[in-house]
């Protein structure tokens, strides 16, 4: 049954990877994009990272993805294909062909080694919500911390983006187009 | 109640963690000064606007200044809720970055565009990177690494965008966000390795378990501290990851630029020589000689690439580059001696580098832009400006009686005693060939004026208001001749900073257990 549903979950993670990149059409990549992002849950679900797998459908799956969805439809992206002119059409295989064979170095190297065991020896409840929730409010409780404050910076960064969007005042010195000018 | 639990999860006894609030200080101060600032900036009046919202940010970055110097030299490296180290090394590069945001927010003080972007979120931000720079000096944990990281990149984003009228300033920002948060992408991936190597996030597990496992060999770690290291150098601008620099620098308000040129390498240079210490010293032999040779070519890309520079924001972005591979050398060394060369060429890189930026915003004031030919008859129009620029130009190019001399000699040194001539050979031929463009800002600036009257492009420089000379500007004047007088005395009188710069190699070589 684990096997099954790991092959299962495999294939559409790759298959979906494979169909964002190749399609031409913004709508179905976004579609390509959530069946890869749904059969990651599935995968992590198998690993025992329940969190994960609910973090995953909720926010990707369910937030992002959708907001994508929407954009795409809004903004008529479907009408235009994605045109990548302008970029050498090599560099992004080349660069993704390197990265696969990084990566396949890495695992290879040592994560094959389990290949045949249960896995890790982790403690039980590694990585269910309880266990998450502790370490939160514990060991990583300042990284928690500065993640909160990180979000309150962005949104003062976003606040100051948007002024932009606004529309600037005419300047009330025409010297003043060179940035700073007299006073 | 305890019928609706799954059994096993009612017995999580959970302890609270021991904050360590005094030790934490410095950082509450620079969150809590952010936020009071985006406060005060609501207050109305031109008045309060044009004096309170700075003056809290400079008060702020002037508390945690004071009490980092206090801390320092204090004997209680005290590893702070588990993922900070507030030591002696994160203290003194913490000085720099709040030293740096100093001098920043007096230079963007005056700037026009400040205005129209917000006071108050342009100084917020500016704190809040400050903070993201101290807390990654001070990392001591994967986690609170990414977090700090993040927390240092995202305001620099924004603060690159924030002149809203020029559409530069935008794509600078946009280049920064994409390359940067391919950078993070790229970390955070040999972040995930190097835990699944090692089983752990904290610095001192994973130093303890590779010195007990000869996992040097092991692929997965290997290759996540490879994508970590190049994560850090795209952040760093060292070479090939180096090509957003000039764009960015260029297109960014100049006061940002001066801050993030400086800073952002001192927090990434704080950062690896921790992690050289700690996690990353049981396979420094494969790390080592990959960060020579990106050293070299670093060195060489740099100054070679700011030869041709007509722009002096592209030219420091390039000499900038160099410079970063100098500073690298001191962590490959890896000796007490590299880090104290490192520490002491990273104190007066900010002072020489702070200089002409204030400068380069003084003449953009005076209409006369960033380019090379803004600085003509400088010499004459303006000497107190035209010294300081001269001064650090020197000094970047490493000519005696400057911080600058006594710097590279000292990385020289730490490279040959540490078996690494070839690097300090780099660093001599890069300084030899950053003289052909330093000099040629020097030359500019005391060139007779006639030469200029002959420029076609001279008319750019006619809607300049005669008025407007840079004495208008006293802070930036004082900012140029506060650095330049700096570095003459780090160069004529090095001991005090050598001293704290050998004892932070001392501390470097206590870190290593």
């Amino acid at each position: 049954m684990v096997q099954i549903l790991f092959f299962i979950a495999a294939i559409g993670a790759v298959g979906g990877a494979v169909a964002v990149v190749l399609l031409r059409n913004p709508f179905f990549s976004v579609l390509a994009l959530v069946v890869h992002m749904m059969s990651l849950s599935v995968l992590f679900l198998l690993l025992h990272a329940e969190f994960l797998a609910a973090a995953q459908l909720i926010v990707y799956v369910g937030a992002v993805m959708v907001l994508y969805l929407f954009v795409v439809s809004y903004v008529g992206g479907a009408d235009e294909p994605i045109d990548d002119a302008g970029v050498p059409r090599f560099l992004a295989p080349v660069l993704g062909v390197s990265l696969l064979f990084v990566f396949s170095l890495a695992v290879g190297g040592s994560g094959l080694k389990l290949l045949g065991t249960r896995g890790g020896d982790l403690a039980e409840g590694f990585g269910a919500p309880a266990d998450i929730g502790e370490l939160l409010l514990t060991r990583f409780l300042l990284p928690f911390e500065i993640a909160s404050y990180l979000l309150t910076v962005a949104a003062v960064g976003a606040v100051l983006l948007a002024r932009r969007r606004r529309g600037l005042e005419p300047l009330d010195e025409a010297a003043g187009s060179r940035g700073e000018g007299a006073r | 109640m305890t019928a609706l639990l799954p059994a096993g999860l009612i017995e999580v006894a959970v302890t609270a963690p021991s904050v360590e609030y005094g030790p934490m200080l410095p950082f509450f101060v620079l969150a809590g000064g952010a936020i009071l600032t985006l406060f005060v900036s609501l207050i109305g009046g031109d008045v309060a606007q044009r004096l309170l919202t700075p003056l809290t940010a400079v008060a702020t970055l002037l508390a945690a200044n004071a009490i980092f110097a206090i801390r320092l030299k204090e004997p209680d490296p005290s590893v702070l809720t588990g993922s900070l180290a507030l030591d002696d090394l994160a203290l003194i590069f913490d000085i720099i970055f709040a030293s740096a945001a100093l001098a920043v927010a007096v230079i963007a003080w005056r700037s026009k565009s400040l205005r129209e972007v917000g006071r108050g979120e342009f100084y917020s931000l500016l704190i809040t990177a400050v903070l993201g720079m101290t807390l990654l000096s001070s990392a001591t944990d994967l986690v609170a690494l990414f977090l700090s990281f993040e927390l240092l990149s995202i305001p620099l984003y924004v603060l690159c965008a924030s002149d809203l009228r020029r559409n530069g300033s935008l794509e600078s920002g946009l280049k920064y966000l994409i390359i940067g948060s391919l950078a993070s992408a790229v970390m955070l991936y040999g972040l995930a390795m190097i835990y699944g190597a090692t089983g752990d996030t904290n610095f001192y597990e994973i130093a303890d378990m590779l010195a007990k496992t000869p996992a040097a060999s092991d692929p997965l770690l290997l290759v996540g501290v490879g994508l970590l290291l190049v994560g850090l150098a795209f952040k760093a601008s060292v070479a090939p990851f180096h090509q957003w620099t000039p764009d960015v620098y260029e297109g960014a308000p100049t006061p940002v630029t001066a801050f993030m040129s400086v800073t952002t390498k001192a927090a990434v240079l704080a950062l690896l020589v921790r992690l050289s210490a700690g996690p990353l010293a049981p396979v420094r032999d494969n790390w080592a000689i990959v960060l020579a040779v990106l050293a070299s070519i670093t060195i060489v890309v740099g100054n070679v690439g700011a030869l041709r520079q007509e722009s002096l924001k592209r030219m420091l972005a390039y000499s900038g580059v160099a410079q970063a591979g100098y500073l690298l050398v001191g962590v490959v060394v890896g000796t007490g001696l590299g880090v104290a060369a490192l520490v002491f060429y990273m104190c007066v890189y900010v002072l020489m580098n702070l200089g002409p930026f204030a400068v380069i915003v003084a003449r953009e004031r005076a209409g006369a832009g960033d380019g090379l030919r803004g600085m003509r008859g400088l010499g004459r129009e303006a000497p107190l400006l035209a010294w300081p620029m001269t001064i650090c130009m020197i000094a970047l190019a490493g000519l005696p009686v400057t911080g600058g001399f006594i710097g590279k000699v000292l990385l020289v040194q730490a490279a040959v005693f540490g078996d690494w001539a070839w690097l300090g050979v780099m660093i001599v031929i890069g300084s030899a060939i950053s003289l052909g463009y330093y000099l040629r800002v020097v030359a500019a600036i005391w060139m007779p004026e006639h030469e200029t009257a002959s420029d076609p492009s001279a008319p750019v420089l006619a809607g300049a208001d005669p008025a407007a000379d840079p004495g208008a500007h006293p802070e930036l004047i004082a900012v140029a001749v506060a650095a330049a007088a700096l570095t003459v005395a780090l160069g004529v009188y090095p001991e005090w900073l050598l001293d704290l710069a050998r004892y932070a190699g001392e501390t470097f070589i206590a870190l290593g257990v």
